[in-house]
């Protein structure tokens, strides 16, 4: 009986064994660019992650609908390896070292969040494998000279440029700015250029605050802020930092005339987990739904918001067309360039100069898209567009919380 | 401002006087340093957030259950494991103690993801304000105000019951305890689940203020740490007077020096106290 067993356990050991090596030979069936992505499915990013995700998805599955990639006379599908980087950078890192060495990707795609792009580029550099990425905009990715990191966001000391424009059309215009930002490499970077263009537009910076990236508890600043009687409140941090912000403010009757956030008003979530609290605050984008252009993967801008929405039930925001138009840049650059050759691949990807869904995308020599970004806000529990020339007008001031 | 600074300040040194009464009783009784007591908060934050958000349990009615179940599991914890290694040097407890943390953290994180959570319940942002001075979150105060409560019912438990004396004499003499018939085992089994149910409380009213993932306990277990030393060990209100220590030091400095320096300026009270008063504010007794 015990032999029988063991036999029985061995054939099945072995049967195993024959099905796991068999699995690689039936994929390999049809021609296949791998594109490598390590991203974050969980941790304190995992909502701006899966935005990324869902946009390549979709971006992959439109250029393999519409007959794949062309490089010479074969023809290619996309095919994303993922991994989970559970939003710590030194992780994300490594398994972008794993993708390149173990499954073989043929390009990268990028994660989210400046500080996760940054050692990743770094890696991509190292291997010599060209990554475009559309989540990271910090200036710091750029200026190392990394000649094969592309990105898709707008540089961010430039972010709140427009905002603080629109500032300037109000009667009376305030006067007094408070920034805080998160401790972190993009926002650091977002801080320092808009303080600088509000001191050169004569506004006054009152407050000028960094905190601890993913801090939770944001009472002693916003007291602070009250002091000070700031009128405009401009917060450079992340989707997590956004919503304690609004809910303390909230918590503790704090209410400027303008509260503008780098992240956050612009996703579907954000205004979903706030509700009424979320409404009058503004947001920044390189991107809105309200925009149209004509497309690449997809007809035009239009088209593609209605389609993502049937897909995933929310209205895309700049992270998910930033995202489309990463995956419509490796198609482009792959196909100009007729070889998968990493090298030759880089090459045709600075030379980039393509119609978007996301809108003219062509890079500085640093890798970076040549862009501005455009002021939301959010009315009625929708965000549209108001600045400059958007599809309705700012709300301004801010009534405050116990007046809505 | 200063008053709404001192204010916010009391407020949250309620919250980590919460948190470290349980690792000070543990502490003071059985001379262990509880290393995965930040992961106990951590699992009494997710059961109120599992209690909201599957059942529709307020969040101030789970408390009860949060501190049932980690009562529960303190005392399944050190009947079947802390207590083999009881007559062992500390630094074999702490080793114990520092591998339940990673096993606990580790199986949340399997279970539940990296993912931040909140418990959103419709009153999280109510206040009230007094002119233009002083504005009070009320979930806040609520929280403070059980805290005292939680405070005055373990007080009375150590003081007034059998249980209470049993604990004590186990603490202060061990062999004379055991002499006069107090059952060791157990009354270590019941400290640890109390202090253990402590960290579920804490862990519950920090799930109202704050977003949660399983990863938020390590600087949980470091907070209750500095507030135990600095309120000093072996009295009831040592934990109370190095929490609120705790918390209106962190508000004024975080004001004055920038709130990226928060847990340096914990860390720099706790070295002060350390040097100017080693036995904490208190001076209490080993």
């Amino acid at each position: 009986m015990k032999g029988l067993v063991r036999t029985a356990l061995i054939g099945l050991i072995a049967l195993g064994l024959v099905a796991s090596l068999e699995l690689p030979a039936n994929a390999a069936a049809t021609k296949v660019i791998k594109l490598g992505c390590a991203i974050s499915f969980t941790g304190g990013k995992s909502r701006s992650g899966k935005l990324y995700r869902d946009a390549y998805d979709m971006a992959v599955e439109q250029v393999n609908k519409k007959g794949g990639v062309k490089v010479g006379s074969d023809t290619y599908m996309f095919k994303i390896v993922y991994y989970d980087d559970k939003s710590d950078p030194t992780e994300s890192s490594r398994l972008v070292e794993k993708l390149i060495t173990q499954d073989k990707v043929n390009f990268l795609l990028g994660p989210y969040s400046s500080g996760i792009t940054i050692p990743d580029s770094l890696v991509a550099q190292r291997y010599e494998i060209p990554m475009i990425e559309g989540g990271g905009a910090s200036g710091k990715i750029f200026s190392r000279g990394n000649k094969y990191i592309f990105g898709t966001l707008p540089p961010a000391g430039q972010y709140f440029k427009s905002t603080l424009e629109m500032l300037k059309t109000f009667t009376p215009a305030p006067k007094t700015v408070a920034i805080l930002y998160s401790d972190d490499k993009f926002d650091l970077s977002v801080a320092k250029g808009t303080k600088a263009l509000a001191e050169q537009m004569g506004m006054k910076v009152v407050l000028y605050e960094k905190y601890a990236e993913g801090a939770t508890d944001f009472n002693s600043i916003l007291t602070k802020l009250k002091a000070m009687k700031a009128d405009v409140m401009l917060v450079a941090g992340h989707t997590e930092e956004s919503l304690n912000v609004t809910q303390q403010a909230k918590e503790l009757n704090v209410c400027p005339k303008l509260i503008s956030m780098t992240v956050g008003p612009s996703e579907a979530d954000f205004r979903k987990s706030l509700g009424k609290d979320a409404e009058y605050i503004f947001g920044v984008a390189s991107w809105s739904t309200q925009m149209n252009f004509k497309g690449y993967l997809f007809k035009d801008t239009q088209e593609f918001v209605k389609l993502f929405k049937a897909k995933f039930g929310y209205d895309p925001d700049y992270h998910n067309a930033s995202g489309i138009a990463d995956v419509a840049v490796f198609k482009d650059a792959i196909e100009r360039a007729g070889s998968l050759n990493p090298e030759k691949v880089r090459d045709a990807i600075a030379a980039t100069s393509l119609a978007t869904i996301y809108g003219h995308v062509e890079f500085n020599p640093n890798g970076q898209i040549k862009g501005t970004s455009v002021v939301l806000q959010i009315q009625g529990g929708k965000i549209y567009q108001v600045y400059p020339e958007g599809t309705k007008k700012p709300r301004y001031p801010f009534p405050c919380w116990k007046e809505r | 401002m200063l008053l709404q600074i001192i204010v916010n300040g009391i407020l949250k040194g309620g919250l980590y006087a919460l948190m470290a009464i349980g690792m000070a009783l543990i502490w003071g009784v059985m001379d262990i340093i509880n290393i995965a007591h930040g992961s106990f908060i951590m699992l009494g934050a997710f059961t109120t957030y599992w209690c909201f958000s599957l059942l529709g349990i307020d969040p101030f009615l789970s408390l009860i259950a949060s501190m049932l179940v980690l009562f529960l599991l303190g005392y399944l914890v050190q009947k079947y494991l802390i207590n083999f290694v009881i007559r062992a040097s500390a630094f074999i407890t702490l080793i114990l103690a520092f591998g339940i943390e990673i096993f606990i953290n580790n199986l949340a994180l399997v279970a539940w993801t990296a993912d931040v959570r909140k418990v959103k319940v419709s009153y999280g942002a109510a206040n009230f304000s007094f002119g233009s001075y002083l504005t009070i979150p009320t979930v806040r105060l609520l929280a403070f105000l059980l805290v005292i409560i939680i405070s005055i019912v373990l007080f009375v438990i150590l003081n007034r019951t059998n249980l209470g004396r049993s604990i004590r004499a186990t603490s202060q003499d061990l062999e004379a305890a055991r002499l006069v018939g107090v059952d060791v085992a157990r009354t270590y089994a019941v400290t640890f689940g109390i202090g253990v149910a402590a960290a579920g409380a804490a862990g519950t009213l920090w799930s109202i203020l704050f977003p949660i993932s399983p990863m938020m306990g390590g600087i949980l277990t470091l907070k209750s740490f500095v507030v135990v030393i600095i309120g000093g060990l072996g009295s009831m209100m040592g934990p109370l007077i190095g929490g609120l220590t705790l918390g209106v030091t962190e508000a004024l400095g975080t004001n004055w020096f920038g709130s990226t320096y928060e847990n340096l300026i914990s860390f720099t009270i706790l070295v002060l106290v350390l040097i100017i008063r080693p036995r904490g504010i208190l001076g209490g007794t080993d």
